[in-house]
């Protein structure tokens, strides 16, 4: 069963600017870092790609219409040193996925989070944060 | 899970952040900055100050071989350190030249309203010298007798440092480069660099434009296994009023069971990368793949 489980606002006192992501390629300012959203689906297809990732997930909405999200992260060399592989996000995997949502309302953000069905969790952005 | 418990989850994440940025941080004495940050301040340019490092080191050594040169083998990323614009170790914060704080503050004043756009990187164009020192991701070092190569996976650079005896172009023959023109000798097993032939450009988001007359010493040396530590000081009489000193780290990325590799970037290998600049001056994403796009031509702003 997948579906959109929240879409929230984060405490400001929480984030106060610390989570604020750090971008090579671009700036995050896309992204609003004071929300959170999270779906649950099963993964469309992983682009493990420079200069940025998208791990594509198919969400099942309450009218049972499909919306396919984009959960954005940093390239492949990022991505393994944060044990994340290409093969951990195989087409069809249940995931429940967590991430800092679009402004503009597109279904895409920056992926924070994933834990699969199995209840292995990956952090695509770490506990390291990127210096600039 | 709600709100709060994403709060909780956010708190968690910005405190071990905090604390792995700590650790990654080998801390310099602010007597050691303050005694390079005055090196810098004795020369009058950077060109001094390398013939003086060059001299005091007896002339330094061309072309050693390779018995004698350190290992930086392995696979490095950008650690903390000092920064173009902020404060050193001991508080003092760098001089700038009016047009160089004007532009800093306006960029500071974009971002914190949320407008940020990157003229260099989001094209894919090269980050240039010196942001190079700055920028994420991995990096390998290849040491040779003739030359050294600083390369960074971030649109695939790679900075030549001559250490053959060569010098640089004849002012009236040099022109400018994103990576500038570097040669450079050993001191034991220090590498001590001169940069110049540097172009005009953006020095990052939200930051002055560096002028053509910019020009750099550093001196990169390991020094623990797993450490490299780069002392570099900009002249730029364009944005520095006085020569600026920072000094960058360089960590070491474990890679035990060799699966990391240096990869190529480029920006139009997944469309669902490509950016574009707003009318308001900020950074968006172009239509996704995914959500059905397609039709390029009606975004706002192209």
């Amino acid at each position: 069963m997948t579906r959109v489980l929240r879409m929230a606002v984060v405490s400001a006192v929480a984030f106060a600017g610390a989570l604020s992501l750090a971008y090579a390629h671009h700036s995050g300012t896309m992204f609003d870092d004071k929300k959170e959203v999270t779906v649950e689906g099963v993964v469309k297809e992983f682009q493990y790609t420079n200069p940025h990732s998208w791990l594509l997930v198919d969400v099942t909405n309450a009218d049972g219409s499909v919306t396919t999200w984009g959960f954005e992260a940093e390239g492949p060399t990022t991505l393994m040193q944060m044990k994340i592989r290409r093969s951990d996000f195989a087409p069809g995997t249940k995931v429940t996925m967590t991430g800092h949502p679009m402004r503009d309302g597109r279904p895409a953000a920056a992926w924070t989070k994933a834990v699969r069905a199995d209840g292995v969790e990956f952090y695509p952005r770490g506990r390291t944060p990127r210096v600039e | 899970m709600h709100a709060v418990r994403g709060a909780a989850l956010a708190a968690a994440v910005a405190i071990a952040s905090a604390a792995v940025a700590a650790q990654d941080r080998p801390s310099q004495s602010p007597a050691d900055w303050q005694r390079k940050h005055e090196l810098g301040l004795t020369h009058r340019t950077a060109g001094d100050l390398y013939l003086a490092l060059k001299n005091a080191a007896g002339g330094g050594r061309q072309n050693p071989p390779f018995s004698q040169l350190p290992d930086w083998s392995g696979l490095w990323t950008a650690g903390s350190g000092g920064v173009f614009f902020g404060r050193g170790p001991t508080g003092v914060s760098p001089r700038l030249t009016a047009p160089a704080a004007a532009a800093l503050k306006e960029g500071r004043q974009l971002a914190a309203q949320g407008i940020s756009y990157d003229e260099n990187l989001s094209e894919c164009g090269p980050p240039g010298f010196p942001r190079w020192l700055v920028v994420p991701f991995l990096r390998e070092f290849i040491v040779r007798p003739e030359q050294t190569w600083l390369s960074s996976e971030t649109v695939n650079n790679v900075r030549r440092i001559y250490t053959d005896g060569r010098d640089h172009l004849k002012p009236d023959d040099a022109f400018p480069l994103y990576y500038g023109d570097s040669i450079g000798f050993w001191d034991g097993q220090k590498l001590v660099i001169h940069t110049n032939s540097l172009m005009d450009r953006s020095m990052g988001r939200g930051q002055p434009r560096q002028s053509e007359r910019m020009e750099t010493v550093e001196i990169w040396e390991k020094i623990e296994s797993g450490t490299i530590v780069a002392d570099v000081w900009i002249y730029d009489p364009a944005i520095f009023v006085e020569p600026w000193y920072l000094q960058r780290h360089y960590t070491q990325v474990s890679n035990a069971d060799k699966s990391l590799r240096m990869n190529y970037w480029h920006c139009g290998e997944n469309p669902n990368n490509e950016v574009f600049k707003t009318p308001e001056g900020n950074t968006q994403y172009r239509d996704f793949t995914f959500t059905g796009g397609g039709d390029r031509a009606k975004e706002q702003g192209r």
